[in-house]
């Protein structure tokens, strides 16, 4: 999968792209509209991070340049506001989706993973993994052929887990995936833990390996 | 009362005062040239009387004039002081009484001496006064009347450039690029009145939009190293030799990164609903929407093991749903956050009231306080922003909202 992060802020930049550099992903960035522009007018991506507030430039103008160019990239906006009118006027030009700063690597790349795969749907409607088969369209999974019946919370849990496979997440990070940030974190801790213990339950009683692993202190890992 | 009636009621109580006075004044005036006129004819009547008798020889009790009523009475005395005086005169032609006026003098004749009295009618001197009454008072009733209607439909026209002035400054919002515009009037006064309010409007807009600027700005710019933090501690915690300790250490900062950043979008929504910047609005069925957020809060319930008794029935607002969520977020989080362990809530939605009553502290909440900015329980973990952000979102919309502490409940109910 090819990846462009736009984005000026250097820390955040570099941390991005090192995370997204796995499972064979290529990440390029730049810190500008116009370099931006330049690469986009010579590579195809799947996928491009933006963030709206560059240093020459509104991002708005990367999302009328590919709709202009009739290209097939598919957006996520990274901004730091907030403002529902950025918000409408983003997606209703093209953009797929939209995270406001500050956010985890996780979600970063659980919410890039979703659009891509929204693009990508026509071709390829299920994610395999492993033994683990995924049907993204009716939300339903398999293991080893056999439906496992999940909640919404622990599907949403298993997405999540798959597209950062192999990362520490940490609990703040899959509760705020799970309800949002506008709740509490300190409540919704031990929501995790029970979220968690059933969805391992239902995966390995459907014959699957026990791919999670419990951080002590701070969270879980999906092992790749 | 208004400036026009003031002005008015002035106008009114000196025209009245004057013309009153001048009224009376005058009146005595009148009388008095009137009298003297009287008393001069008289005069007249009685030197003509005296002359007579003292040219004939007659005896004076025959003299008699048609039109004079003189009368000539044989005295002894010697001396009689001449006076005029008011009486009553008979009008033989009208056979009636009629206010008269008279002079008395001595005649020394021959024969001896006379006292003579003339009486003349005072008649036509009254009806002369009584007409010049009645011109001045029509006269004084049409100055009032003229008085009071100019000042109430021809002087409120002056006015007219003040009252828009008014209303313009009434509907001046700060935060709508409209600007004072101050139509230029025929009064000097009005036109200063105009030109200092534009002046003063382009000031406190231009500041405004600095603070709101400087607001907006410095709340985003917050936020990117709020981000930059996060994802560095994301690509941290992949350390595998980090302790467990260190780790526990990371998500206590993670937790205030959350409340930081949510901290600052609430502050980031309250000046906008201050400035009434969100105008995005919807039909929402609340219905729905309160139901999807108590099954979204279905865990946390079952955590402090509360039971739940709801009664909603359909209704419809037009208002923006990320605002309502917001609204309903609160209410409910907060009746579920200040709880007791097994408590109950009460969540009745029927047409246009929203009423959600929660068990909780045995004391009744500060109304004058809970809605305020950053005021909160010791013990809450939240941003003390949520209850003003709840007034605030009603107070956009014009719902009233309301808490009332009846032991155990304490209730906030939002009139839609």
């Amino acid at each position: 999968m090819k990846i462009l992060v736009i984005e000026d802020e250097q820390g955040l930049r570099e941390n991005i792209t090192n995370y997204l550099n796995v499972d064979g992903n290529v990440c390029e960035s730049c810190s500008a509209l116009n370099p931006a522009l330049q690469k986009l007018a010579i590579y195809d991506y799947d996928c491009v991070l933006l963030d709206i507030g560059l240093p020459d430039g509104e991002g708005f103008g990367v999302l009328e340049y590919l709709s202009t160019q009739k290209k097939k990239e598919a957006v996520l906006i990274i901004s730091a506001r907030n403002a529902l009118d950025d918000k409408v006027r983003g997606l209703n030009i093209g953009a797929d989706d939209y995270l406001t700063k500050p956010f985890h690597l996780a979600e970063l790349k659980a919410r890039m993973m979703a659009i891509y795969r929204r693009k990508i749907l026509n071709t390829n409607n299920k994610l395999v993994f492993n033994e683990i088969v995924v049907d993204i369209l009716g939300r339903n999974v398999e293991v080893n052929e056999t439906a496992v019946i999940l909640t919404r919370k622990e599907y949403d849990m298993l997405m999540y887990f798959i597209a950062n496979k192999g990362k520490v997440i940490s609990k703040n990070a899959i509760a705020e995936h799970l309800w949002g940030d506008e709740m509490d974190m300190h409540d919704s801790f031990d929501f995790i833990y029970t979220h968690i213990k059933n969805l391992r339950k239902k995966l390995v009683d459907a014959g699957a390996r026990d791919y999670l692993t419990s951080i002590y202190g701070l969270g879980y890992k999906f092992i790749g | 009362m208004k400036l026009a009636d003031h002005y008015t009621r002035t106008g009114i109580y000196i025209t009245l005062s004057v013309l009153t006075a001048g009224a009376v004044i005058y009146f005595f005036a009148i009388n008095f040239i009137a009298q003297q006129q009287l008393d001069r004819s008289l005069q007249q009547q009685l030197t003509e009387a005296e002359d007579y008798i003292h040219t004939s020889d007659q005896d004076p009790q025959r003299y008699d004039l048609d039109r004079d009523h003189a009368v000539f009475v044989k005295i002894g005395q010697q001396n009689l002081q001449k006076r005029f005086f008011d009486t009553t005169y008979y009008n033989p032609r009208e056979r009636q009484i009629e206010p008269g006026r008279a002079v008395e003098d001595l005649v020394k004749v021959k024969s001896g001496n006379y006292k003579v009295l003339i009486t003349i009618s005072r008649e036509s001197q009254r009806y002369f006064i009584g007409v010049i009454i009645t011109i001045t008072l029509t006269l004084l009733a049409g100055l009032l009347f003229i008085l009071f209607i100019t000042n109430k439909y021809m002087l409120n026209g002056l006015w007219k450039p003040f009252q828009l002035t008014l209303k313009e400054i009434k509907e001046f919002n700060i935060a709508e690029a409209n600007q004072f515009k101050g139509e230029r009037s025929k009064v000097d006064e009005f036109t200063e009145l105009n030109e200092a309010i534009r002046e003063m409007s382009l000031r406190v807009t231009h500041d405004y939009l600095s603070m709101k600027e400087f607001t907006e700005n410095a709340s985003h710019e917050m936020m990117t190293p709020l981000a930059v933090v996060t994802t560095k501690l994301d690509t941290l915690i992949q350390d595998e030799t980090l302790s467990a300790e260190q780790l526990a250490q990371i998500t206590d900062i993670y937790s205030s990164i959350n409340k930081s950043s949510r901290l600052n979008q609430s502050l980031l929504l309250l000046s906008k609903l201050e400035n009434k910047a969100i105008t995005d609005k919807e039909p929402i069925d609340l219905q729905v929407v309160l139901r999807e957020k108590l099954l979204q809060f279905q865990e946390l319930l079952l955590s402090k093991d509360l039971s739940l008794s709801s009664d909603i029935k359909p209704s419809h607002i037009f208002a923006s749903k990320y605002l309502i969520d917001i609204l309903l977020n609160n209410l409910v989080s907060n009746a579920i956050r200040h709880n007791t362990m097994g408590g109950k809530i009460v969540i009745a939605l029927d047409g246009d009231l929203l009423s959600i009553k929660n068990t909780g502290a045995d004391l009744a909440l500060n109304e004058q306080l809970i809605f305020d900015r950053f005021q909160k329980g010791k013990e809450s973990q939240g941003t003390g922003l949520g209850l003003t952000l709840v007034k605030n979102i009603c107070q956009h919309y014009g719902y009233g909202i309301e808490y009332k502490f009846d032991y155990p409940w304490h209730a906030f109910s939002v009139r839609l």
